[in-house]
């Protein structure tokens, strides 16, 4: 029996090409997640959690695509004080004490389920958005900067100075104490990604996949129960929605 | 029945130094407050890993004291020592000064005061810090009425209960301050039930050296005569609040250090030889209990005032380092994100922050006991709050 | 007598820091600039009395329930009311020429939306951003 005979005619050929041609493409268009931009009156719905995956094995010590993308979106200036100056990521370098390896890792708001920020803002200032972006509502915050002391994580910054030339997508100013936003503005306007991850994939790094993690049809959702996301912190039982690969 | 009378002070030439030093305190922390509202928190040596510096160092230690001075009242109203009577009205009127500088030095060093009133008005009660303000507020409240039930005669009978009150909201109100730091599950140096004890000993402790002091600026200034046995009796209780803050102190590092998880930290403090460290055996330990600890037991001064006042001195001296270590020390120490690697960044992950206080947090700081000696000061002017006399035949039932 | 001499002291310090001198809307002057086209969003007299209430009413639906309609959307209102001068630059919030302080400055009420959002539309800022960052 001829069971491995391949028919080969032109409109097989075709169809078999435009296949394996658009098979070749796909992880380009299906990395990132389809945008739609939410109805303008309507509130963010949690029967979304946003989240990322990060590829630290994607990760190389050398590259800050994501942090220089990060400060460029939202207008964060360099004063030159690294102890003050804000940075909502940076990238972490890792040596294990044991083994030697090293590993470069992006690190910034892990928007937690449970995030500690939100349970020691005096005045509710620091939240969790309904679609689990955690957010600071800057009308709200005193610059108390005890959320500053709860985070596991040193995600947040206080503003130490007066800002000028703000970016209308991106209010910030002294006195108030802010964070990785996951790029909300955006995800609102249907942008579908973060600047951190635009820029990595830009850079041909794929590290950092941002999508919802209740979809389980997303591609960050099917990265994940394929490959796993590992917490940092995970003894604390934040549930955080940034998930890490590869370390 | 003897019956106790107060005085109010006359305004003469002894003022003028402390007033003046007042206003220059006053001035300075107004001076401080505008420059920083202006120009912002960079100026301060407080920065994104230290996020609390010097100004929340006097901030506690004075709504700490405020809290432990009004003891001095309840030993009478609650546990009923006859004693202690002619002196709770000096000890609430301690106890709101003090307030009052703590929370002043808070408000000024918020990174947006011109939200005080956001603050006063939007609550979220999962945070203690939200609950502290109730409790620090209704202190202050609950100290004008008690005050007040002291002074109108016919509400004398409800200065029991009033001062009953009074105590439980104290133990809560410090149980609060001192789970500011004890609620913080990311930090290692904090993280533990125990520092709302140890605080509350500390209040106890503070706030009766504070009393001391001012009896002793009564006796001296004053003329009022104190006699033995409310010497005694102050001297033992300071005593018996030091074993208690050093019973906690040691209870805590004991129990960090059977957690390997938590030698690091313990490591840090206690053996590394940064400034902590000497801040901690040296100012804290040493200065600040042992050698009042000899002070206030050893025979050889057992009725010496001076050596009292002395000691008072000491404790609150390493107060103020016992505080500075705690809340300075455990921001300093870097978050442990990846137990077993060793981590660096551009945001100062790994490495031990640095912290050195500008002239701006000290200036904001000694405003606030600044206010705290105004309010005593304009007290014992207008109000009777001071005992015509404290020798012993006049102290009831002794 | 020190005690009367005292609570005199204490009367001065209440009356001198808690009085208030107020501006009645009326000596207000009104120098608006001139907006782009069209009429606001609102009627004139209900813009003037009540614009806060729609700042701080969208701000609230915005940051917290990320509804982002653009009526009372403080960019929108930007876009709109700050133009720039002939020689293409935008007026400095702190100063009359600047919309919102044309009222705002002359009846000290400082608005304190302007320490963090942006004063200005975002195409200039945004060169005016690439060119600071060289």
């Amino acid at each position: 029996m001829k069971k491995y005979e391949i028919k080969l005619d032109r409109r097989n050929f075709l169809k078999k090409s435009t296949m394996v041609g658009l098979a070749s493409i796909a992880p380009g268009v299906f990395f990132q997640e389809f945008a739609h931009a939410r109805p303008l009156d309507e509130p963010a719905s949690d029967k979304i959690r946003w989240g990322m995956l990060i590829d630290t094995n994607q990760c190389t010590e050398d590259c800050d695509a994501c942090v220089t993308a990060c400060n460029d979106e939202h207008g964060i200036e360099d004063f030159g004080r690294p102890a003050t100056d804000t940075q909502w990521i940076r990238k972490l370098n890792l040596i294990d004490e044991f083994s030697g390896k090293q590993h470069s890792i992006p690190m910034m708001c892990q928007h937690c389920e449970n995030p500690p920020c939100v349970d020691v803002c005096p005045t509710g200032a620091s939240f969790k958005r309904a679609d689990g972006i955690v957010l600071v509502n800057k009308h709200t915050c005193i610059g108390c900067r005890y959320c500053m002391m709860s985070c596991p994580y040193k995600a947040r910054s206080f503003v130490h100075e007066n800002l000028e030339n703000q970016l209308p997508h991106a209010p910030r100013g002294k006195g108030c104490v802010e964070s990785c936003t996951l790029c909300v503005h955006k995800i609102d306007r249907g942008d579908g990604t973060t600047a951190c991850s635009e820029a990595c994939q830009k850079d041909g790094h794929q590290a950092i996949l941002f999508g919802d993690l209740n979809d389980p049809e997303s591609e960050i959702s099917k990265q994940l129960s394929k490959f796993g996301g590992k917490e940092i912190r995970s003894d604390l039982g934040l549930n955080t929605a940034v998930r890490y690969r590869g370390i | 029945m003897n019956l106790i009378r107060y005085k109010s002070v006359e305004l003469d030439k002894k003022f003028f130094l402390p007033v003046i030093l007042i206003f220059i305190a006053l001035a300075s922390c107004l001076f401080a407050f505008v420059t920083l509202e202006h120009e912002g928190h960079w100026l301060t040596g407080m920065n994104n890993q230290v996020v609390w510096g010097i100004p929340h160092v006097f901030a506690i230690f004075l709504i700490v004291s405020a809290s432990g001075i009004l003891n001095i009242a309840s030993i009478s109203s609650v546990f009923g020592v006859p004693a202690y009577k002619p002196l709770s009205r000096l000890s609430g009127l301690l106890a709101i000064g003090l307030l009052i500088g703590g929370l002043m030095v808070l408000v000024l060093d918020l990174g947006r005061p011109d939200r005080l009133i956001v603050a006063m008005t939007t609550f979220n009660f999962k945070s203690i810090f939200a609950w502290n303000i109730f409790l620090y507020t209704g202190f202050l409240l609950i100290a004008v009425i008690y005050l007040w039930m002291m002074f109108e005669g016919r509400f004398n009978k409800y200065v029991t209960r009033v001062g009953m009150f009074a105590y439980g909201w104290r133990i809560i109100l410090t149980t609060g301050t001192g789970s500011i730091f004890g609620f913080l599950v990311a930090k290692e140096a904090y993280d533990s039930a125990m520092l709302a004890p140890l605080f509350i000993a500390m209040s106890l402790l503070f706030g009766t050296a504070i009393f001391i002091q001012t009896i002793y600026y009564l006796k001296s200034s004053f003329e009022v005569i104190v006699g033995e046995i409310i010497f005694k009796r102050l001297r033992k209780l300071l005593l018996y609040f030091i074993l208690a803050v050093l019973y906690f102190t040691i209870l805590f590092h004991l129990t960090n250090l059977y957690a390997t998880t938590h030698h690091d930290y313990e490591f840090f403090l206690l053996l590394s030889g940064n400034v902590y460290t000497y801040l901690f055996w040296i100012g804290q330990i040493l200065l600040g209990t042992l050698l009042p600890l000899y002070l206030v037991s050893s025979k050889r001064f057992e009725n010496c005032w001076n050596t009292l006042l002395l000691s008072s001195f000491l404790i609150i001296f390493g107060g103020f380092i016992q505080l500075y270590v705690i809340i300075i020390s455990g921001q300093a120490f870097p978050l442990d994100m990846f137990p077993g690697f060793i981590e660096n960044s551009t945001f100062g992950d790994g490495e031990v922050a640095q912290y050195i206080p500008s002239i701006y947090e000290f200036m904001l700081g000694l405003g606030g006991i600044a206010i705290a000696s105004a309010v005593f000061i304009f007290g014992i002017l207008i109000l009777e709050f001071v005992p015509d006399s404290l020798k012993d035949e006049h102290l009831q039932n002794k | 007598m020190h005690k009367k001499l005292s609570i005199k002291i204490l009367l001065t310090f209440i009356l001198v820091f808690f009085s208030n001198v107020s501006i009645t809307h009326d000596n207000v002057q009104h120098n608006i600039p001139v907006s782009s086209g069209e009429s606001c969003v609102e009627p004139t007299d209900v813009m003037r009395a009540q614009h806060h209430f729609f700042i701080k009413h969208q701000s609230h639906e915005t940051v917290v329930n990320g509804i982002r309609t653009k009526k009372y959307s403080l960019n929108n209102c930007i876009d709109c009311h700050i133009k720039p001068a002939d020689d293409g630059s935008y007026p400095s919030v702190k100063s009359e020429e600047h919309f919102c302080s044309g009222c705002h400055i002359k009846a000290a009420a400082k608005v304190e939306c302007f320490d963090c959002h942006a004063s200005k539309p975002l195409k200039k800022v945004e060169i005016e951003n690439k060119v600071s960052k060289k």
